[in-house]
Protein backbone atom coordinates (compact mmCIF):
# COMPACT_ATOMS: atom_id res chain seq x y z
CA UNK A 1 0.00 0.00 0.00
CA UNK A 2 1.21 3.79 -0.91
CA UNK A 3 2.57 5.50 2.41
CA UNK A 4 0.20 9.03 2.17
CA UNK A 5 2.00 10.10 5.50
CA UNK A 6 5.42 9.02 6.68
CA UNK A 7 6.84 9.61 9.99
CA UNK A 8 10.18 9.04 11.02
CA UNK A 9 12.13 9.33 14.21
CA UNK A 10 10.24 12.80 15.03
CA UNK A 11 11.12 14.85 17.98
CA UNK A 12 9.67 18.59 18.52
CA UNK A 13 9.77 20.54 21.87
CA UNK A 14 8.73 24.43 22.09
CA UNK A 15 11.42 24.50 24.97
CA UNK A 16 14.04 22.27 25.56
CA UNK A 17 11.67 19.87 27.10
CA UNK A 18 10.25 17.45 24.24
CA UNK A 19 6.71 16.74 23.95
CA UNK A 20 7.08 14.31 21.31
CA UNK A 21 9.89 12.00 21.25
CA UNK A 22 11.40 9.43 18.24
CA UNK A 23 7.74 8.96 17.28
CA UNK A 24 7.33 6.31 14.16
CA UNK A 25 4.20 6.15 12.48
CA UNK A 26 2.74 5.92 8.59
CA UNK A 27 -0.50 6.17 7.29
CA UNK A 28 -1.45 4.50 3.86
CA UNK A 29 -3.65 5.43 1.33
CA UNK A 30 -7.57 4.82 2.07
CA UNK A 31 -7.00 4.36 5.72
CA UNK A 32 -9.04 6.16 8.25
CA UNK A 33 -6.44 6.85 11.28
CA UNK A 34 -6.90 8.03 14.66
CA UNK A 35 -5.03 9.72 16.80
CA UNK A 36 -5.72 9.51 20.02
CA UNK A 37 -4.03 10.38 23.52
CA UNK A 38 -4.82 12.25 27.06
CA UNK A 39 -5.03 15.99 27.52
CA UNK A 40 -1.53 17.60 26.53
CA UNK A 41 -0.01 14.48 24.83
CA UNK A 42 0.91 16.60 21.95
CA UNK A 43 -1.92 15.70 19.64
CA UNK A 44 -2.63 18.99 18.36
CA UNK A 45 1.24 19.64 18.04
CA UNK A 46 1.31 16.78 15.66
CA UNK A 47 -1.36 18.56 14.04
CA UNK A 48 0.72 21.52 13.38
CA UNK A 49 3.78 19.50 12.94
CA UNK A 50 2.18 17.71 9.83
CA UNK A 51 0.94 21.16 8.61
CA UNK A 52 4.06 22.25 8.56
CA UNK A 53 3.01 25.36 11.40
CA UNK A 54 5.87 24.12 13.27
CA UNK A 55 8.94 22.33 12.27
CA UNK A 56 10.20 19.18 13.74
CA UNK A 57 13.24 20.02 15.99
CA UNK A 58 14.87 16.73 14.46
CA UNK A 59 13.42 13.46 12.61
CA UNK A 60 11.28 14.26 9.50
CA UNK A 61 7.61 14.00 8.15
CA UNK A 62 7.29 13.41 4.55
CA UNK A 63 3.67 13.48 2.77
CA UNK A 64 3.35 11.94 -0.05
CA UNK A 65 7.08 11.50 -0.27
CA UNK A 66 7.47 15.19 0.22
CA UNK A 67 9.15 16.59 2.88
CA UNK A 68 6.36 18.78 4.95
CA UNK A 69 8.46 22.44 4.35
CA UNK A 70 6.58 21.77 0.60
CA UNK A 71 2.86 21.39 2.11
CA UNK A 72 2.17 23.78 0.12
CA UNK A 73 2.16 21.93 -2.90
CA UNK A 74 0.37 18.89 -1.49
CA UNK A 75 -3.50 17.60 -1.54
CA UNK A 76 -4.16 17.96 2.33
CA UNK A 77 -7.51 19.37 3.55
CA UNK A 78 -7.56 20.09 6.99
CA UNK A 79 -10.48 20.67 9.57
CA UNK A 80 -9.23 22.74 12.56
CA UNK A 81 -10.89 21.83 16.25
CA UNK A 82 -14.08 24.19 16.16
CA UNK A 83 -13.72 25.23 12.88
CA UNK A 84 -17.08 26.03 12.80
CA UNK A 85 -17.84 27.88 16.07
CA UNK A 86 -14.66 30.01 15.03
CA UNK A 87 -16.42 30.82 11.96
CA UNK A 88 -19.40 31.81 13.58
CA UNK A 89 -18.38 35.20 14.45
CA UNK A 90 -17.61 35.78 10.61
CA UNK A 91 -20.35 37.53 8.43
CA UNK A 92 -19.63 35.06 5.34
CA UNK A 93 -22.51 32.91 3.63
CA UNK A 94 -21.58 29.19 3.22
CA UNK A 95 -21.11 29.78 0.10
CA UNK A 96 -18.11 32.29 0.51
CA UNK A 97 -16.67 30.36 3.53
CA UNK A 98 -16.64 27.33 0.60
CA UNK A 99 -15.24 29.27 -2.01
CA UNK A 100 -11.82 30.39 0.15
CA UNK A 101 -10.47 26.82 0.05
CA UNK A 102 -10.29 27.15 -4.19
CA UNK A 103 -7.57 29.66 -3.63
CA UNK A 104 -4.67 27.98 -5.37
CA UNK A 105 -6.97 27.20 -8.15
CA UNK A 106 -8.28 30.42 -8.66
CA UNK A 107 -4.51 32.24 -7.75
CA UNK A 108 -3.80 34.97 -6.63
CA UNK A 109 -5.35 38.29 -7.42
CA UNK A 110 -7.81 36.75 -9.42
CA UNK A 111 -11.45 35.99 -9.27
CA UNK A 112 -13.70 32.80 -9.11
CA UNK A 113 -14.97 31.69 -12.43
CA UNK A 114 -18.16 29.12 -13.22
CA UNK A 115 -15.88 25.91 -12.49
CA UNK A 116 -14.77 27.01 -8.96
CA UNK A 117 -18.30 28.35 -8.25
CA UNK A 118 -19.94 24.98 -9.65
CA UNK A 119 -17.51 22.85 -7.10
CA UNK A 120 -18.36 24.87 -4.37
CA UNK A 121 -22.01 23.92 -5.12
CA UNK A 122 -20.90 20.04 -5.44
CA UNK A 123 -18.80 20.15 -1.70
CA UNK A 124 -21.69 21.58 -0.30
CA UNK A 125 -24.29 18.63 -1.75
CA UNK A 126 -21.17 16.09 -0.12
CA UNK A 127 -21.95 17.63 3.04
CA UNK A 128 -25.90 18.01 2.41
CA UNK A 129 -25.88 21.79 2.88
CA UNK A 130 -26.49 22.92 -0.38
CA UNK A 131 -30.01 24.56 0.28
CA UNK A 132 -28.13 26.65 3.18
CA UNK A 133 -25.68 27.94 0.56
CA UNK A 134 -26.31 31.92 0.81
CA UNK A 135 -27.31 31.29 4.78
CA UNK A 136 -24.91 33.06 6.74
CA UNK A 137 -22.56 30.59 8.53
CA UNK A 138 -23.33 32.19 12.22
CA UNK A 139 -26.60 31.57 12.13
CA UNK A 140 -26.30 27.61 11.33
CA UNK A 141 -26.17 25.22 14.70
CA UNK A 142 -23.14 23.79 15.49
CA UNK A 143 -23.21 20.62 13.68
CA UNK A 144 -24.39 22.59 10.66
CA UNK A 145 -21.41 25.12 10.90
CA UNK A 146 -18.59 21.81 11.20
CA UNK A 147 -20.12 20.22 7.99
CA UNK A 148 -19.72 23.53 6.11
CA UNK A 149 -16.07 23.77 7.33
CA UNK A 150 -15.67 20.09 6.37
CA UNK A 151 -17.33 20.91 2.53
CA UNK A 152 -14.63 23.70 2.84
CA UNK A 153 -11.96 21.28 3.12
CA UNK A 154 -13.70 19.25 0.53
CA UNK A 155 -14.12 21.50 -2.41
CA UNK A 156 -10.56 21.77 -2.38
CA UNK A 157 -10.23 17.98 -3.85
CA UNK A 158 -8.04 16.76 -0.76
CA UNK A 159 -6.15 13.32 -1.14
CA UNK A 160 -5.74 13.55 2.80
CA UNK A 161 -7.96 15.10 5.39
CA UNK A 162 -6.94 15.82 8.90
CA UNK A 163 -9.43 16.82 11.22
CA UNK A 164 -8.24 18.13 14.81
CA UNK A 165 -10.89 16.83 16.82
CA UNK A 166 -14.29 17.57 14.53
CA UNK A 167 -16.46 16.28 17.12
CA UNK A 168 -16.07 18.35 19.90
CA UNK A 169 -19.07 20.53 20.89
CA UNK A 170 -21.17 19.50 18.17
CA UNK A 171 -24.70 17.09 19.56
CA UNK A 172 -24.71 13.76 19.55
CA UNK A 173 -27.13 13.83 16.15
CA UNK A 174 -24.60 15.65 14.36
CA UNK A 175 -21.43 13.66 15.22
CA UNK A 176 -23.38 10.70 14.00
CA UNK A 177 -24.09 12.24 10.66
CA UNK A 178 -20.52 14.43 10.19
CA UNK A 179 -19.01 10.49 10.76
CA UNK A 180 -21.05 9.24 8.23
CA UNK A 181 -20.21 11.56 5.69
CA UNK A 182 -16.51 11.47 6.78
CA UNK A 183 -17.35 7.58 6.09
CA UNK A 184 -18.58 8.14 2.56
CA UNK A 185 -16.14 10.26 1.71
CA UNK A 186 -13.34 7.82 2.99
CA UNK A 187 -15.01 4.66 1.30
CA UNK A 188 -16.07 6.05 -2.32
CA UNK A 189 -13.78 9.34 -2.60
CA UNK A 190 -10.94 7.73 -1.35
CA UNK A 191 -10.04 9.85 0.86
CA UNK A 192 -7.39 8.87 2.80
CA UNK A 193 -8.59 10.84 6.90
CA UNK A 194 -6.33 11.00 9.65
CA UNK A 195 -8.41 12.36 12.81
CA UNK A 196 -7.22 13.19 16.62
CA UNK A 197 -10.11 12.60 18.56
CA UNK A 198 -11.44 11.94 21.89
CA UNK A 199 -14.56 10.52 20.97
CA UNK A 200 -13.21 7.05 20.28
CA UNK A 201 -16.29 4.87 21.23
CA UNK A 202 -18.20 7.36 18.49
CA UNK A 203 -15.56 7.08 16.06
CA UNK A 204 -13.62 4.50 16.75
CA UNK A 205 -16.35 2.09 14.80
CA UNK A 206 -15.66 3.88 11.25
CA UNK A 207 -11.32 3.71 11.80
CA UNK A 208 -8.92 1.06 10.71
CA UNK A 209 -6.20 2.02 12.39
CA UNK A 210 -5.83 4.01 16.22
CA UNK A 211 -2.31 5.72 17.06
CA UNK A 212 -2.20 6.35 20.66
CA UNK A 213 0.37 9.30 21.81
CA UNK A 214 1.67 8.73 25.14
CA UNK A 215 4.52 10.39 26.64
CA UNK A 216 5.68 11.93 24.01
CA UNK A 217 5.62 8.44 21.87
CA UNK A 218 3.35 7.46 19.60
CA UNK A 219 1.96 3.91 19.53
CA UNK A 220 0.52 1.98 17.26
CA UNK A 221 -2.96 0.16 18.55
CA UNK A 222 -5.14 -1.99 17.24
CA UNK A 223 -9.18 -1.58 17.25
CA UNK A 224 -10.36 -4.98 16.25
CA UNK A 225 -14.30 -4.31 15.66
CA UNK A 226 -13.14 -1.01 13.84
CA UNK A 227 -11.41 -2.66 11.61
CA UNK A 228 -14.14 -5.28 10.60
CA UNK A 229 -16.24 -2.57 9.83
CA UNK A 230 -13.71 -0.80 7.97
CA UNK A 231 -13.22 -4.13 5.73
CA UNK A 232 -16.91 -4.95 5.74
CA UNK A 233 -17.35 -1.20 4.23
CA UNK A 234 -14.56 -2.50 1.60
CA UNK A 235 -15.95 -5.71 0.77
CA UNK A 236 -19.71 -5.75 0.53
CA UNK A 237 -20.84 -2.94 -1.99
CA UNK A 238 -24.37 -2.04 -1.75
CA UNK A 239 -26.99 -4.08 -3.31
CA UNK A 240 -25.64 -7.51 -2.44
CA UNK A 241 -28.28 -9.04 -0.93
CA UNK A 242 -27.19 -10.96 2.36
CA UNK A 243 -29.24 -10.65 5.29
CA UNK A 244 -28.15 -8.97 8.40
CA UNK A 245 -29.44 -8.97 11.79
CA UNK A 246 -29.26 -5.38 13.68
CA UNK A 247 -28.56 -6.08 17.39
CA UNK A 248 -29.41 -2.83 18.24
CA UNK A 249 -33.11 -2.82 17.07
CA UNK A 250 -33.60 -6.74 16.85
CA UNK A 251 -34.56 -6.68 13.15
CA UNK A 252 -33.16 -8.81 9.85
CA UNK A 253 -33.03 -6.57 7.35
CA UNK A 254 -31.40 -7.08 3.36
CA UNK A 255 -27.64 -5.87 2.89
CA UNK A 256 -28.49 -3.21 0.97
CA UNK A 257 -27.17 -0.24 3.21
CA UNK A 258 -24.26 0.37 5.51
CA UNK A 259 -26.65 1.15 8.42
CA UNK A 260 -29.58 -0.65 10.13
CA UNK A 261 -32.97 1.48 8.03
CA UNK A 262 -34.65 0.72 11.32
CA UNK A 263 -31.73 2.66 14.20
CA UNK A 264 -29.18 3.73 12.18
CA UNK A 265 -26.51 1.83 14.25
CA UNK A 266 -23.91 0.01 11.39
CA UNK A 267 -25.22 -3.39 11.32
CA UNK A 268 -21.94 -4.58 11.10
CA UNK A 269 -20.68 -3.46 14.20
CA UNK A 270 -23.50 -5.54 16.25
CA UNK A 271 -23.90 -8.22 13.99
CA UNK A 272 -20.14 -9.13 15.19
CA UNK A 273 -21.02 -8.51 18.18
CA UNK A 274 -18.84 -6.50 19.51
CA UNK A 275 -18.62 -4.11 22.39
CA UNK A 276 -16.55 -0.43 22.81
CA UNK A 277 -14.07 -2.37 24.97
CA UNK A 278 -10.58 -1.50 23.19
CA UNK A 279 -7.79 -4.03 22.90
CA UNK A 280 -4.62 -1.82 23.00
CA UNK A 281 -1.53 -2.99 21.63
CA UNK A 282 1.53 -1.62 22.62
CA UNK A 283 4.40 -0.81 20.49
CA UNK A 284 7.52 0.26 22.04
CA UNK A 285 7.79 3.72 20.59
CA UNK A 286 11.99 3.70 20.22
CA UNK A 287 11.55 0.14 18.28
CA UNK A 288 8.79 0.40 15.96
CA UNK A 289 8.93 -3.24 15.61
CA UNK A 290 5.61 -5.56 16.00
CA UNK A 291 7.65 -8.49 17.46
CA UNK A 292 7.60 -5.85 20.75
CA UNK A 293 4.00 -5.59 20.88
CA UNK A 294 2.37 -6.36 24.20
CA UNK A 295 -1.39 -6.03 24.60
CA UNK A 296 -3.65 -4.69 27.72
CA UNK A 297 -7.14 -4.96 28.13
CA UNK A 298 -8.90 -2.00 28.70
CA UNK B 1 -27.28 81.07 3.71
CA UNK B 2 -25.32 80.11 0.17
CA UNK B 3 -25.37 76.75 -0.48
CA UNK B 4 -22.44 74.41 0.56
CA UNK B 5 -21.45 73.73 -2.70
CA UNK B 6 -20.82 77.46 -3.57
CA UNK B 7 -17.37 77.25 -1.77
CA UNK B 8 -14.28 76.04 -3.01
CA UNK B 9 -13.33 74.85 0.43
CA UNK B 10 -16.05 72.96 1.08
CA UNK B 11 -16.26 71.03 -2.28
CA UNK B 12 -12.61 69.70 -1.89
CA UNK B 13 -13.96 68.53 1.84
CA UNK B 14 -16.89 67.12 0.55
CA UNK B 15 -14.41 65.00 -2.28
CA UNK B 16 -12.33 64.63 0.18
CA UNK B 17 -14.15 63.14 3.13
CA UNK B 18 -16.45 60.58 0.41
CA UNK B 19 -13.36 58.99 -0.86
CA UNK B 20 -11.35 58.85 2.97
CA UNK B 21 -14.97 57.20 3.99
CA UNK B 22 -14.99 54.72 1.12
CA UNK B 23 -11.29 53.47 1.56
CA UNK B 24 -11.59 53.34 5.50
CA UNK B 25 -14.94 51.18 5.36
CA UNK B 26 -13.04 49.03 3.35
CA UNK B 27 -10.13 48.96 5.86
CA UNK B 28 -11.85 48.60 8.64
CA UNK B 29 -14.19 45.69 7.52
CA UNK B 30 -10.92 43.63 7.02
CA UNK B 31 -9.60 44.87 10.54
CA UNK B 32 -12.62 44.42 12.32
CA UNK B 33 -13.19 40.77 11.19
CA UNK B 34 -8.78 40.48 11.82
CA UNK B 35 -9.95 41.42 15.57
CA UNK B 36 -7.83 44.31 14.94
CA UNK B 37 -10.43 46.98 15.85
CA UNK B 38 -8.26 48.77 17.97
CA UNK B 39 -5.18 49.23 15.15
CA UNK B 40 -7.10 52.53 14.70
CA UNK B 41 -6.81 53.95 17.52
CA UNK B 42 -3.08 52.44 17.94
CA UNK B 43 -2.00 53.64 14.49
CA UNK B 44 -3.72 57.06 15.11
CA UNK B 45 -2.10 58.45 17.92
CA UNK B 46 1.26 56.77 16.52
CA UNK B 47 0.65 59.16 13.97
CA UNK B 48 0.40 61.83 16.34
CA UNK B 49 4.19 61.24 17.37
CA UNK B 50 5.14 61.77 13.81
CA UNK B 51 3.25 64.55 13.29
CA UNK B 52 5.58 65.97 16.08
CA UNK B 53 8.29 64.77 14.52
CA UNK B 54 7.84 66.62 11.65
CA UNK B 55 6.50 70.02 13.31
CA UNK B 56 9.77 69.91 15.38
CA UNK B 57 12.59 68.36 12.57
CA UNK B 58 10.88 71.42 10.24
CA UNK B 59 9.66 68.79 7.36
CA UNK B 60 5.56 67.99 6.48
CA UNK B 61 3.87 66.19 9.47
CA UNK B 62 2.08 64.61 6.97
CA UNK B 63 4.71 62.58 6.03
CA UNK B 64 6.22 62.04 9.50
CA UNK B 65 2.49 61.39 10.48
CA UNK B 66 3.01 58.40 7.31
CA UNK B 67 6.31 57.34 8.36
CA UNK B 68 4.72 56.87 12.52
CA UNK B 69 2.56 55.10 11.17
CA UNK B 70 4.22 52.38 8.98
CA UNK B 71 6.60 51.68 11.87
CA UNK B 72 3.65 51.52 14.23
CA UNK B 73 2.10 49.26 12.18
CA UNK B 74 4.39 46.69 11.55
CA UNK B 75 5.66 46.97 14.95
CA UNK B 76 2.06 45.20 15.80
CA UNK B 77 2.11 42.85 12.91
CA UNK B 78 5.89 41.95 14.48
CA UNK B 79 4.39 42.08 18.55
CA UNK B 80 1.43 40.01 17.34
CA UNK B 81 3.79 37.35 16.09
CA UNK B 82 5.69 37.09 19.55
CA UNK B 83 3.13 36.84 21.67
CA UNK B 84 1.03 34.36 20.52
CA UNK B 85 -2.07 33.79 22.29
CA UNK B 86 -2.30 37.43 23.51
CA UNK B 87 -1.62 39.13 20.21
CA UNK B 88 -4.26 41.45 20.79
CA UNK B 89 -1.88 43.13 23.53
CA UNK B 90 0.46 44.38 20.40
CA UNK B 91 -2.36 46.62 19.64
CA UNK B 92 -2.06 48.34 23.34
CA UNK B 93 1.54 48.67 23.40
CA UNK B 94 1.68 50.23 20.36
CA UNK B 95 -0.94 52.48 20.95
CA UNK B 96 0.57 53.28 24.62
CA UNK B 97 4.16 54.08 23.21
CA UNK B 98 2.46 55.97 20.05
CA UNK B 99 0.79 57.78 23.14
CA UNK B 100 3.71 58.59 24.88
CA UNK B 101 5.93 59.88 22.69
CA UNK B 102 3.19 62.09 20.95
CA UNK B 103 2.97 63.52 24.59
CA UNK B 104 6.36 64.10 25.08
CA UNK B 105 7.26 65.47 22.01
CA UNK B 106 4.45 67.67 21.57
CA UNK B 107 5.84 69.52 24.49
CA UNK B 108 8.52 70.61 22.36
CA UNK B 109 6.60 71.81 19.61
CA UNK B 110 6.10 76.02 19.39
CA UNK B 111 2.91 76.34 17.53
CA UNK B 112 0.20 74.16 19.87
CA UNK B 113 -2.03 74.96 16.85
CA UNK B 114 -0.61 72.95 14.13
CA UNK B 115 -0.71 69.67 16.80
CA UNK B 116 -4.10 70.60 17.58
CA UNK B 117 -5.09 70.16 14.00
CA UNK B 118 -4.11 66.40 13.75
CA UNK B 119 -5.91 65.74 16.43
CA UNK B 120 -9.17 66.74 15.59
CA UNK B 121 -8.84 66.96 11.78
CA UNK B 122 -9.46 70.38 9.70
CA UNK B 123 -11.45 68.75 7.23
CA UNK B 124 -12.44 72.08 5.83
CA UNK B 125 -9.43 73.28 5.53
CA UNK B 126 -7.74 71.24 2.59
CA UNK B 127 -5.52 72.61 0.37
CA UNK B 128 -5.11 71.72 -3.08
CA UNK B 129 -2.06 69.44 -2.87
CA UNK B 130 -3.71 67.27 0.17
CA UNK B 131 -6.68 67.17 -2.54
CA UNK B 132 -4.53 65.42 -5.09
CA UNK B 133 -2.81 63.25 -2.64
CA UNK B 134 -5.83 61.74 -1.27
CA UNK B 135 -7.37 60.88 -4.95
CA UNK B 136 -4.13 58.95 -5.46
CA UNK B 137 -4.07 58.00 -2.64
CA UNK B 138 -8.19 56.36 -3.24
CA UNK B 139 -7.08 54.85 -6.57
CA UNK B 140 -4.12 52.64 -5.04
CA UNK B 141 -5.78 51.44 -1.88
CA UNK B 142 -9.48 50.65 -3.76
CA UNK B 143 -7.14 48.80 -6.79
CA UNK B 144 -5.61 47.18 -4.29
CA UNK B 145 -7.86 46.01 -2.13
CA UNK B 146 -10.14 44.90 -4.71
CA UNK B 147 -7.29 42.92 -6.09
CA UNK B 148 -6.70 41.03 -3.02
CA UNK B 149 -10.42 41.27 -1.75
CA UNK B 150 -10.30 37.22 -2.07
CA UNK B 151 -6.60 37.09 0.05
CA UNK B 152 -7.61 39.53 2.29
CA UNK B 153 -11.08 37.55 3.01
CA UNK B 154 -9.32 34.50 3.62
CA UNK B 155 -6.86 35.90 6.12
CA UNK B 156 -9.25 37.46 8.13
CA UNK B 157 -11.36 34.12 8.19
CA UNK B 158 -8.37 31.96 9.19
CA UNK B 159 -4.90 33.08 8.46
CA UNK B 160 -3.24 29.56 9.44
CA UNK B 161 -5.11 27.76 7.15
CA UNK B 162 -4.88 30.73 4.53
CA UNK B 163 -1.23 30.33 4.74
CA UNK B 164 -1.47 26.63 4.28
CA UNK B 165 -3.28 26.89 1.20
CA UNK B 166 -0.50 28.69 -0.56
CA UNK B 167 -1.73 32.32 0.10
CA UNK B 168 1.08 34.97 0.93
CA UNK B 169 0.33 35.68 4.39
CA UNK B 170 3.20 37.86 5.09
CA UNK B 171 3.16 39.62 1.53
CA UNK B 172 -0.72 40.55 1.70
CA UNK B 173 -0.42 41.58 5.02
CA UNK B 174 2.54 43.95 4.49
CA UNK B 175 0.75 45.45 1.71
CA UNK B 176 -2.72 45.58 4.17
CA UNK B 177 -0.41 47.30 6.75
CA UNK B 178 1.28 49.83 4.70
CA UNK B 179 -2.31 50.57 2.99
CA UNK B 180 -3.86 51.06 6.48
CA UNK B 181 -0.90 53.12 7.43
CA UNK B 182 -1.00 55.81 4.97
CA UNK B 183 -4.39 55.77 5.45
CA UNK B 184 -5.06 56.68 8.52
CA UNK B 185 -2.05 59.05 8.81
CA UNK B 186 -3.68 61.40 5.39
CA UNK B 187 -7.06 60.76 7.00
CA UNK B 188 -5.57 62.06 10.62
CA UNK B 189 -4.91 65.43 8.91
CA UNK B 190 -8.33 65.28 7.47
CA UNK B 191 -10.89 64.67 9.78
CA UNK B 192 -9.03 63.75 12.41
CA UNK B 193 -6.10 61.31 14.75
CA UNK B 194 -9.30 60.85 17.47
CA UNK B 195 -11.95 60.07 14.98
CA UNK B 196 -10.94 57.93 12.13
CA UNK B 197 -9.93 55.05 14.63
CA UNK B 198 -14.09 54.94 15.46
CA UNK B 199 -14.55 55.68 11.47
CA UNK B 200 -12.72 52.81 11.27
CA UNK B 201 -14.53 50.66 13.03
CA UNK B 202 -18.52 51.96 13.89
CA UNK B 203 -19.62 51.71 10.32
CA UNK B 204 -18.70 48.04 10.20
CA UNK B 205 -20.02 47.27 13.59
CA UNK B 206 -23.28 48.80 12.18
CA UNK B 207 -22.96 47.08 8.85
CA UNK B 208 -22.50 43.55 10.67
CA UNK B 209 -26.25 43.54 12.01
CA UNK B 210 -27.91 44.02 8.19
CA UNK B 211 -25.59 42.40 6.23
CA UNK B 212 -26.20 38.74 4.33
CA UNK B 213 -22.38 38.47 3.01
CA UNK B 214 -18.99 39.26 3.55
CA UNK B 215 -19.58 41.64 0.31
CA UNK B 216 -22.44 42.95 1.69
CA UNK B 217 -20.92 44.08 4.96
CA UNK B 218 -18.48 45.75 2.94
CA UNK B 219 -20.93 47.63 0.79
CA UNK B 220 -23.12 48.26 4.05
CA UNK B 221 -19.32 49.44 5.76
CA UNK B 222 -19.32 52.00 3.04
CA UNK B 223 -22.93 53.16 2.39
CA UNK B 224 -22.80 53.85 6.36
CA UNK B 225 -19.34 55.71 6.41
CA UNK B 226 -19.91 57.47 3.33
CA UNK B 227 -23.42 58.92 4.21
CA UNK B 228 -22.01 59.74 8.03
CA UNK B 229 -19.25 61.61 6.42
CA UNK B 230 -21.39 63.55 3.92
CA UNK B 231 -23.75 64.00 6.83
CA UNK B 232 -21.76 65.18 9.18
CA UNK B 233 -20.16 67.47 6.89
CA UNK B 234 -23.25 69.05 5.82
CA UNK B 235 -24.90 69.86 8.89
CA UNK B 236 -21.77 71.08 10.89
CA UNK B 237 -21.61 73.75 7.53
CA UNK B 238 -25.60 74.53 8.58
CA UNK B 239 -25.54 74.22 12.09
CA UNK B 240 -21.79 75.39 13.18
CA UNK B 241 -21.03 72.09 14.25
CA UNK B 242 -17.54 70.72 14.62
CA UNK B 243 -17.57 68.47 11.38
CA UNK B 244 -15.17 65.48 12.75
CA UNK B 245 -17.54 64.82 16.03
CA UNK B 246 -20.34 65.29 14.07
CA UNK B 247 -19.45 62.76 11.36
CA UNK B 248 -19.00 59.91 14.13
CA UNK B 249 -21.61 60.83 16.15
CA UNK B 250 -23.90 60.19 12.82
CA UNK B 251 -22.14 56.67 12.48
CA UNK B 252 -23.12 55.73 15.67
CA UNK B 253 -26.88 56.81 14.88
CA UNK B 254 -26.58 54.54 12.25
CA UNK B 255 -25.42 51.73 14.57
CA UNK B 256 -28.07 52.23 16.78
CA UNK B 257 -30.77 52.68 14.19
CA UNK B 258 -29.52 49.48 12.45
CA UNK B 259 -29.74 47.38 15.50
CA UNK B 260 -32.84 49.17 16.91
CA UNK B 261 -34.17 47.77 13.02
CA UNK B 262 -33.11 44.33 13.74
CA UNK B 263 -34.49 43.84 16.94
CA UNK B 264 -37.31 44.99 15.69
CA UNK B 265 -37.81 43.03 12.92
CA UNK B 266 -36.25 39.67 15.03
CA UNK B 267 -32.67 39.31 13.05
CA UNK B 268 -30.76 36.50 14.16
CA UNK B 269 -27.09 38.24 15.73
CA UNK B 270 -24.07 36.86 13.23
CA UNK B 271 -21.79 34.62 15.82
CA UNK B 272 -25.21 33.37 18.19
CA UNK B 273 -25.78 30.02 16.14
CA UNK B 274 -29.13 28.69 15.54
Amino acid sequence: MEKVIEVKDLSFGYTKDMILEHVNFSVQKGDFALIIGDNGVGKSTMVKLLLGVNSPTSGEILISGKKVRSLKDSRIGYLPQNGGSRAAAFPATCEEIVMSSLYKEIGFGRFAGKKQKEKVQKALALVDMEEKRKALIGELSGGQQQRVMLARVLAGDPEVLILDEPTVGVDAESVDRLLHILHHINIEKKVTILMVTHDIDKVGPFANRVLCLSEGACNEEALPQAEIIHAHAHSHPKGEGAHIHCANCEIDHVHDREHCPECRHCEAYHDHGHTHEVIREHVHPHHHDRGEVRKEEK
Amino acid sequence: MPSIFYYAYMQRALLVGFLLALLVACLGTVMVHKRLSLIGDALSHSSLAGVALGLLGGFNPVIGAMAACVVAAFAIEGIRKKLGNHSELAVAIVLSTGIGLAGVMSGFVKSSADFNSFLFGSIVAISKFETRLVIVLAVVVLFSFFLLYKELFYISFDEQAAAISGVPVGLVNAIFTILTAVTVSIAARTVGALIVSSLMVVPVAGAMSVARSYKSTIVWSAVISVSSTIGGLVLSFYCGLKPGGTIVLISVLWFLLLHIWKWAAGTKTIGKGA
